[in-house]
């Protein structure tokens, strides 16, 4: 029996209870706050690890990791050892065919089930839905969509200033002005034959007195107006793949400053959602649907150029202005679905919480070590000043829900303080779990294990805070047997857990938990071996994603990234609103899937693991 | 290495290699090589299939044309079956090596060849529902059994009823297709061929329409894309079967010869007529085919069969029945006769740049009966018309029915495999030059009746493919780029 003949979900990434709660009290989230007095409130669970992509996947199909298979942004070959992207995979069956994305999120999302009800969905950019399933409805892919590069997205940087060195994802492009003109390139994507970049010749010319450059080039437009500190429109252009293929994309630029050095800053080259490389929508033509009837949009999966601003290219306002743009676009979108919407589910997703906490944390933080003892007080309720813009754009959302609507707004996981960063690695090699190659030190190699003498390695960490045995059998070089890896598990969980901090006398480490104790499903068996849970303020070192193993065991954090939710998920809940009343104790992400298939009729499938809420 | 060979009839490379969104073309493009390959004169479906299976030209294979001259009668002429093939064709060959065939509409195939593996007759089928039009017979069934009616053509292609021969020529390729996918998954093969002779009927059905450079094209017209669709079609068509085979596959697309607008008809016999050289009783009151005419033989010279192009042929003392050109002076006749026909002008007085061939000069033999001349009149921009009672020699009307494209002699190919040291675009191979090749490539010996050289001669990589080694530390990073979380 259904209860409605909708259910809107508009999703807060990463929306935090603690600051929530005490605005609504306050009167400053009016609209949250009337929803929470119509429906109710709660917190709610999020998934081991709280990480967006895993979280949402639980959201989308009411299981556990081990059964969708998302465990953390990264994974690991243990052929190799190396890392890669978590959320998607490219193959390509043979040389004669084109390569295929194949989305890494198994398991049964609600809308397949709601479409074999013959109930219909739109789902907008949705973690973990790259490339589109198929059902009855449509689909706007969200985090997992990469950039033209095949990455999740890399700027470009152009600067007249001599001996600028590239940073973390992006590319840097030495210009030389003669004051009027000035002669460059976008960079494309890699060339597959070559491994070389295509290249798109653009001509810059700066026009002083008007505060703007024009960047000229055969895209569309065929010249564009950057003013200073302003982001331009879209620039639509083709790179040419070799001799007879061509890709399209998008850039918009955004121009920092003119003297003493003309430095103008290029976004990832988007995927153009009129001609994708790869499928970004579902049908095919509802991508380029959205474009004719709102105009152009971001496509990448993480839109928000945090990039920029870590690598201070551009300063806090460029960053919080291309978030309200952001914020604006995605909600056109949620508008323009809600306008004709009749019956079945509608879920859309706001990145932008969970971008701007991460960028934005520092501020509200005296002591954080990434502001280097400078705090600029206009930012520090840069934070609260979101939550009140999300707050009117649920307060917008909600006049469309009527007594047939279950209209939801919640977030997939908290928001903490990220002011450490532990070396789990380091941490292993320390306890004698993982063993350098003879003579080397910790800190004397980067990234990818370089040194491990993985013979003498029981144990190592990769991603963000997921932690694998050398298991034999399954590691390349694997030493740990099948019957030894308890113990060793063991050994680790309890050297780690409840890891202090020395210098602060606090708790780094609260717990480790090994995959027993929380996976259980098909997939459970790609799953790290143990996943470390980290206390309020700290987080998996910056190093130790990629397979680091710097000096020392906890290292503050210097980067604007200064705040994080890649903790204990105890700590991190998110928050979960409804315009009914349902049960606010105890609700976690799993019971979502089951509440809105109770809701519109056909009731959760067997192999969800929770319960509806109403 | 397994062969698979997509035939696309009458292909022309601007229209395969122009268009972009051509993904699947683009893709095998970039991936191997592919050029213009010139055709054999005559650039026909009939006999440049076999020319290509065989890489034997027409005069070694004895066959001219459609139609071919059974003696030296003047009036037997033999439409050309199956059966008018003798020489050796790459499957031949092949199962002369155990190695499985599977043909499907390669012109001439009817009767079905009795190949080892599977053959589905062509074009010339005349009835597929009640003619045996397979090897084996039983494949018919299994035919039905998946697509229902199997159209082996659009019989009356050259019509005016265009929305008909669309769906028509779209509802035949599509059920071809059905039928390709079925037996590149289900049947066992070595070398899989087959002819899309849909792409021939648009061309000739639609040419006007969509050619800017054609006399009679009216721009936004209501078939202006028609070419371009089913070029579309056929490459998602192409898409999907490109899924069902492996890297151990060698691939090639390929076209037997191009398309060009049809600027309008040479009346051949007319002209002949009024050069004297062809001797009428009486000029008919209204058009009539040449067959019909009454000939006074004793003193006709030179006749013509019409079509795309002009097999002329001379009426010789002591080889045809009443021959009217001495003997030793046939040589000199024919010298003065091929300078005639070289400087024929359109109706403005402007040369139409023919092209006439002697076929002792341009093929390895000549076999059977084959005309005296052949006669591109203005390289194939001009039909020949067989009939006469026009009153004029340059028409623009079709005497078959409405025809707005000639073959062109140059076709196209696509070639990529993983052994292939062939790479961009490649200048100079013709027709008879696909079969040694495709041997090399499959690693087969090359046999003598070959005429073509391979375009791979001795350079066949002995491993697969020759990749770059990627930096992979730097794909990865790249991958991850980014994503926030890492450094």
């Amino acid at each position: 029996m259904s209860s409605a003949r909708r259910v809107i979900v508009v999703g807060l990434d990463g929306l935090e209870p603690s600051i929530a709660e005490p605005m609504m009290d306050a009167g400053a989230l009016p609209h949250l706050a009337a929803l929470r007095a119509k429906g109710g409130f709660g917190r709610v669970a999020t998934t081991t690890p709280a990480q967006t992509p895993v979280a949402w996947s639980t959201f989308a199909t009411g299981v556990n990791p081990g059964a969708h298979g998302i465990f953390d942004f990264i994974r690991r070959d243990p052929k190799t050892y190396l890392p890669d992207l978590a959320l998607n995979r490219y193959e390509q069956k043979s040389s004669f065919l084109p390569p295929k994305a194949v989305n890494l999120r198994r398991g049964i999302p609600l809308w397949d089930v709601l479409s074999k009800a013959g109930i219909p969905s739109t789902v907008l950019r949705c973690p973990c839905t790259y490339p589109p399933d198929n059902f009855k409805g449509r689909m706007l892919s969200g985090m997992g969509v990469p950039d033209l590069r095949g990455g999740l997205g890399t700027n470009t940087f152009y600067s007249t200033q001599e001996g600028v060195k590239a940073e973390e994802s992006e590319s840097v492009v030495a210009i030389k002005s003669d004051g009027r003109t000035i002669r460059t390139h976008l960079i494309g994507p890699r060339n597959p034959k070559t491994g070389g970049d295509q290249l798109l010749d653009i001509t810059i010319d700066v026009d002083a007195a008007a505060r703007k450059v024009t960047v000229r080039s055969e895209g569309q437009p065929k010249a564009l107006d950057v003013r200073v500190g302003e982001w331009s429109d879209w620039l639509r252009v083709k790179f040419k793949l070799g001799m007879l293929q061509s890709v399209s994309g998008m850039v918009r630029f955004h121009l920092v400053r003119l003297e003493p050095f003309v430095e103008l800053y290029a976004s990832p080259i988007n995927f153009d959602p009129e001609a994708p490389m790869f499928p970004i929508s579902h049908p095919w033509d509802y991508a380029q649907e959205l474009q004719r009837k709102l105009g152009t949009y971001y496509t990448t999966g993480m839109v928000e150029d945090h990039g920029g601003l870590n690598n201070e290219r551009f300063d806090e306002v460029a960053f919080l202005d291309q978030c309200d743009g952001v914020l604006r676009e995605r909600e056109a979108m949620l508008t323009y679905e809600l306008d004709r919407m009749t019956e079945g589910f509608l879920f859309c997703l706001f990145d932008t919480p969970d971008r701007l906490q991460h960028m934005m944390w520092r501020f509200r933080e005296d002591g954080h070590p990434a502001n280097h003892g400078v705090m600029h007080a206009s930012y520090r309720n840069a934070i609260e000043e979101h939550y009140r813009k999300c707050d009117d754009v649920i307060g917008r959302a909600m006049k469309r829900a009527d007594d047939e609507t279950l209209f939801i707004v919640m977030s997939d996981h908290g928001f903490s303080s990220f002011q450490r960063g532990v070396h789990l690695n380091s941490w292993l090699e320390a306890n004698g779990f993982l063993t350098l190659k003879n003579g080397a030190t910790p800190g004397e190699a980067g990234d990818f294990f370089k040194n491990v003498d993985w013979s003498r390695t029981k144990a190592y960490a990769l991603g963000l805070g997921s932690m694998y045995l050398n298991l034999a059998g399954r590691e390349a070089e694997g030493i740990v047997a099948p019957s030894d890896a308890a113990n060793v598990t063991r050994a680790i969980a309890e050297g780690l857990g409840g890891l202090p901090d020395p210098e602060r006398g606090t708790v780094a480490v609260r717990r480790v938990v090994a995959r027993d104790e929380i996976y259980s499903g098909a997939y459970a068996h790609e799953s790290p071996d143990m996943v470390a849970l980290f206390n309020a303020g700290y987080r998996v070192s910056w190093d130790t994603a990629l397979g680091g193993i710097p000096h020392g065991l906890i290292e503050d954090n210097t980067k604007k990234w200064g705040g994080d939710h890649i903790i204990d998920p105890l700590l991190v809940p998110g928050v979960l609103f409804m315009n009914r009343p349902f049960r606010t104790q105890g609700a976690r992400l799993l019971d979502l899937a089951p509440t809105i298939l109770s809701a519109l009729g056909p009731g959760k499938i067997s192999a969800m693991e929770g319960e509806s809420l109403l | 290495m397994k062969i698979l060979v997509i035939g696309l009839d009458c292909a022309s490379p601007d229209l395969l290699f122009g268009d972009e969104s051509l993904v699947n073309i683009r893709r095998l493009m970039s991936m191997g090589a592919y050029g213009r390959l010139e055709s054999v004169v005559p650039p026909i479906t009939i006999p440049a299939w076999m020319c290509m299976s065989t890489s034997q030209d027409p005069g070694s294979l004895g066959i001219y044309g459609f139609r071919n001259r059974g003696d030296h009668s003047y009036d037997k002429l033999q439409i050309v079956n199956a059966k008018s093939i003798r020489q050796m064709a790459m499957w031949d060959y092949l199962a002369t090596e155990g190695k499985k065939s599977v043909l499907i509409s390669v012109p001439p195939s009817f009767p079905p060849r009795k190949v080892n593996g599977i053959c589905v007759g062509c074009f010339l089928t005349p009835d597929s529902n009640t003619d045996v039009y397979t090897h084996p017979a039983s494949v018919a069934a299994e035919i039905r059994e998946l697509v229902g009616d199997f159209p082996v053509d659009v019989k009356g292609f050259r019509t005016d009823q265009k929305d008909w021969l669309l769906e028509q020529v779209f509802d035949m390729s599509r059920k071809h297709f059905t039928v390709i996918r079925h037996y590149l998954k289900n049947a066992e093969w070595d070398y899989f061929h087959f002819v899309n002779i849909g792409l021939d009927r648009v061309h000739h059905g639609f040419w006007s329409y969509c050619d800017p450079n054609h006399v009679d094209y009216v721009p936004g017209n209501k078939y202006e894309n028609v070419i371009r669709d089913y070029y579309k079609h056929l490459d998602e068509e192409i898409g999907t079967v490109l899924e069902l085979i492996d890297d151990e596959t060698i691939v090639l697309v390929v076209s037997d010869h191009g398309a060009q607008p049809l600027d309008g008809g040479f009346c051949v016999n007319e002209w002949l007529v009024r050069e004297g050289l062809l001797v009428l009783n009486e000029y008919p009151k209204e058009v009539t085919p040449f067959g019909k005419l009454n000939v006074d033989w004793t003193k006709t010279k030179v006749w013509s069969e019409g079509g795309y192009y002009a097999r002329v042929f001379l009426n010789i003392e002591g080889r045809e029945p009443t021959g009217a050109i001495p003997k030793d002076d046939v040589l000199r006749f024919r010298d003065e006769l091929k300078a005639k026909l070289e400087a024929t002008v359109d109706e403005h007085g402007k040369l139409l740049g023919t092209l006439v061939f002697k076929p002792e000069e341009i093929y390895h033999d000549v076999k059977n009966v084959a005309p005296d001349l052949i006669v591109h009149f203005g390289a194939l921009s001009w039909r020949s018309i067989g009939g006469v009672g026009y009153d004029t020699i340059h028409v623009h009307e079709n005497d078959t029915g409405p025809d707005d494209c000639n073959h062109a002699q140059f076709g196209a190919f696509i070639l990529a495999a993983a052994n292939s040291p062939l790479s961009g675009e490649v200048e100079g191979a013709r027709l008879l030059d696909i079969a040694p090749t495709l041997f090399e490539l499959g690693g087969y010996e090359i046999p003598e009746t070959f005429q073509g050289r391979s375009l791979v001669s001795g350079k066949v990589a002995e491993t697969g493919h020759q990749d770059l080694a990627p930096d992979r530390e730097e794909i990865i990073r790249q991958r991850l780029a980014g994503l926030g979380y890492i450094s």
